[in-house]
């Protein structure tokens, strides 16, 4: 057993409102530059939709992420053999029109207009020629102007799905979205890493953190062509790939990343995860089938709490402050313990750890005909006056009858998140969905208690784990969403140097001349 | 009988400097022009020796035949096609002279015949009396090799034979196709043909791409010195006139390298992945 630890995180796609604050933190910080401008380490997603860049998604055409040959896990576009013979002309790149090309506007034409008869506008510049553009795209079209069912009916998910249930998606009433926000996943078994002819990427052995070491890339862009996420970015200005870097410098300062920090919804949880590193390859090439990746990634991650698992974490150099951080992480929690939370798009074959749970809203409501009359005579003149007769119905008469009849079908979410395993899906959102009708009988109280504990028998909840499943999701205060370890630096910087070397020519009693003139 | 005297010598004078003007503007236009290939009293060189050609054709064929020797030979007229025929079916370039200055170059070509008033005292016209002749070839065909590919400049600045000229040679590259090609030149032409031929281009291309720029006696040596050699080793040389060959052969590369790079690139990604979603909207509007 080789125990390491790895920084990973939860979205919770339930509470996300589709703001894009993460993104516009993100950028803020780290890709508002030259070269940069079409980046989004953090971007957020409206599915059913293409998604950025446009179907990344669809492996057929970039080529990434890893597929099984004779039983050995090889890279699909990229490795030793492919990528020397594609290392001058790497085939499955994607173009700046898969991203989209980055634009601004000409504000200061608002303002130094001349006087004319007609008002003056500030026209879309392209952030890469400087000259007017048309606007094309945008890091989320789908969502912003760009017309949805045209995304929407060309989402890579949508495979699978008989053509009457697609159809069925997108008719008027039926039509229904949720928000993916996405930032590199900080894989077990990276694509990216593995794919550099340089050797420029690495994962960090504390965290897991993978980064881009700036001064070894040498612009292959081979991890743009592995990574089957798209989260590997070429900077046309520096000549060198940049990737998501989980705000390393804020992890170890133990603020959470600026994402995470700045998210309206609070759908976002940080912690630490303790994992095999002896199973990755056998969890990833070890099973024909490969509907139950996700199932077995969840397998591979350990239990904190157990006694082995912590021994073999000391000796594998884990500090104690790490573990004591895997045993308070809400991931474990939202991953391993309750089981609420899956992977993305885990056939790619990286063992992604960020993990998502799914959503549940657009699933569980239905739409049916109802009399608002009664209801409008009580109301205000004045009142805003519904008079249309439907009702986004969220009531439970049959316990599980709403996830049957998804809006979303189920074959959909599980394209996503358990490599087409439906049932693995469903037994989240009963989940849930048990919650809800727990929370309900003791809030609310239109349901009764019998059928609310039958619900949880049927999931097999107690109801101490929906209290604290409540608590984590609904009520969770900054602490309990983000728990980030002690990044030792110290330790780490004494594995390269010994620290004595600078003792006596730092600090007190050392004077060090001003450097004067030039 | 003083007075008439006077009258008589300054008539003379008079008479004899009218003359001597057509005399001499003939003889520039005949030293200037013909003498690449044309002798008066010594010998055939390119073309005939043309003493006494006054007396042997008519004037009025002279003059069509010095404007256009070509055009004459094509209207199938015997005496023409036969010189044509006798003289290696060398072209005679057309002139752009008025009927006033071949008039004059005629009667040049008279004055210097056997009889003529001019012909006593120089014994003949020839390209520069003496100097090119079969017998005193001093040139050096390495250094002549050099000049006709332009490893060594030519003194007065002039092109290089290659850029117009080939021949068979096989330590020259491949030469241009734009003028005939030189392998057997000599033979054709004899050492004073060819050294007339450098040294004063009757030609209108070459004369054109030499103005001002006549090659040095001994670069004229040096290069007939190669082209003797190049005739005389011709049977034993490949021969790398690739002609037409080389540019087929280009052709047929430059396609099947096309093809290569269309395999190579079969499975790239082209364009955009959303460009028909961007279509589909734009047609829309």
């Amino acid at each position: 057993m080789d125990v390491r630890a790895q920084v990973s995180m939860v979205f919770h796609l339930d509470k996300c409102i589709g703001c894009h604050t993460c993104s516009i933190a993100c950028k803020n910080i780290w890709t508002d530059r030259k070269g940069a401008e079409y980046m989004w380490w953090n971007n957020v997603e409206t599915k059913p939709g293409t998604g950025y860049p446009t179907k990344w998604e669809d492996q057929d055409i970039y080529k990434g992420g890893w597929q099984k040959k004779n039983g050995e896990l090889k890279l699909r576009g990229a490795g030793k053999m492919r990528g020397l013979v594609n290392i001058f002309h790497n085939p499955h790149l994607p173009v700046i029109d898969d991203y989209y090309e980055p634009f601004t506007y000409k504000y200061l034409d608002l303002i130094e207009s001349p006087a004319m008869n007609d008002q003056p506008t500030a026209r879309p510049v392209s952030l890469i020629t400087g000259k007017p553009i048309d606007i094309k795209m945008g890091p989320n079209w789908d969502d912003d102007l760009g017309g949805t069912p045209d995304y929407a009916r060309n989402d890579p998910n949508l495979q699978g799905l008989t053509a009457a249930e697609q159809e069925a998606m997108f008719q008027l009433e039926r039509m229904a979205f949720f928000y993916l926000p996405r930032i590199c996943n900080h894989c077990l078994n990276p694509a990216c890493v593995a794919s550099c002819p340089s050797g420029a990427i690495y994962k960090r052995g504390e965290d897991g953190v993978v980064l881009i070491n700036q001064d070894v890339c040498r612009a292959w862009r081979m991890c743009v062509t592995a990574c089957p996420y798209k989260k590997s970015y070429f900077n046309w200005g520096t000549g060198k790939s940049e990737k998501c870097i989980l705000c390393y410098p804020r992890l170890e300062s133990g603020q959470a990343p600026a994402c995470m920090h700045s998210c309206v919804g609070r759908i976002r949880y940080l912690g630490v995860m303790l994992y095999d590193a002896d199973k990755i390859e056998s969890t990833v090439a070890g099973s024909k089938n490969d509907q139950d990746l996700a199932q077995r990634q969840r397998d591979m991650l350990l239990d904190p709490f157990d006694p082995e698992v912590i021994q073999a974490a000391k000796e594998n150099g884990v500090a104690d402050s790490t573990l004591k951080a895997a045993q308070d992480s809400p991931v474990f929690k939202f991953v391993k313990l309750w089981g609420l939370a899956l992977p993305l798009h885990a056939e790619f074959g990286t063992l992604p750890m960020l993990f998502y749970v799914p959503p549940l809203l657009p699933v569980m409501a239905s739409l049916s005909e109802v009399d608002n009359d009664e209801h409008a005579k009580n109301m205000d003149p004045v009142a805003k006056h519904w008079n249309d007769n439907w009702l986004y119905d969220t009531s439970t008469e049959e316990l599980w009858a709403t996830i049957d009849k998804a809006r979303l079908p189920l074959k959909y979410l599980a394209n996503m998140f358990s490599c087409g395993d439906e049932s693995k899906v469903k037994d989240v959102l009963k989940k849930l969905m048990a919650v809800r009708i727990y929370r309900r009988w003791k809030t609310v109280g239109d349901i009764d208690e019998t059928k609310a504990m039958a619900v949880l028998n049927d999931v097999d909840l107690a109801p101490e784990t929906i209290e604290d499943i409540y608590y984590l999701t609904s009520l969770a205060k900054f602490d309990d969403r983000f728990v980030i370890p002690a990044a030792h630096r110290e330790q780490a910087i004494e594995m390269l140097e010994f620290t004595g070397d600078a003792k006596g020519s730092a600090g007190f009693g050392v004077t060090e001349k001003p450097r004067r003139g030039w | 009988m003083k007075i008439q005297f006077k009258c008589m010598v300054i008539l003379s004078l008079f008479l004899s400097g009218v003359m001597a003007l057509g005399q001499d503007e003939g003889e520039k236009l005949f030293k200037q022009v013909c003498v690449a290939c044309h002798t008066i009293n010594d010998g055939k060189l390119v073309g005939p020796d043309l003493a006494g050609v006054h007396l042997r054709r008519s004037e009025e064929w002279l003059l069509k035949f010095i404007r256009s020797s070509q055009s004459v030979v094509q209207t199938g007229d015997p005496v023409a096609v036969a010189l044509f025929e006798e003289f290696n079916k060398i072209p005679m370039p057309d002139n752009a002279f008025t009927e006033d200055q071949i008039r004059k170059i005629i009667a040049y070509i008279a004055s210097n015949s056997p009889g003529g008033p001019g012909a006593a005292g120089t014994g003949g016209v020839s390209p520069a009396t003496g100097k090119f002749s079969n017998q005193s070839l001093q040139g050096d065909a390495s250094n002549g090799e050099k000049l006709f590919t332009g490893n060594v400049r030519l003194s007065n600045g002039g092109p290089s034979c290659i850029s117009c000229h080939n021949v068979k040679n096989d330590k020259v590259i491949t030469g241009g196709i734009l003028a005939k090609d030189l392998t057997d030149v000599y033979t054709r032409l004899t050492a004073a043909g060819v050294q007339a031929i450098i040294g004063n281009p009757p030609f209108p291309a070459m004369s054109q791409a030499y103005p001002g720029k006549s090659l040095q006696a001994q670069e004229i040596s040096d290069i007939t010195a190669f082209l003797k050699l190049t005739d005389d080793i011709k049977k034993n040389q490949e021969g790398t006139n690739y002609g037409l060959t080389l540019l087929l052969s280009g052709l047929c590369g430059a396609v099947v390298l096309l093809l290569i790079f269309k395999g190579i690139h079969s499975r790239s990604k082209r364009g955009s992945i959303n460009q028909h979603i961007y279509d589909r909207q734009l047609k829309s509007i």
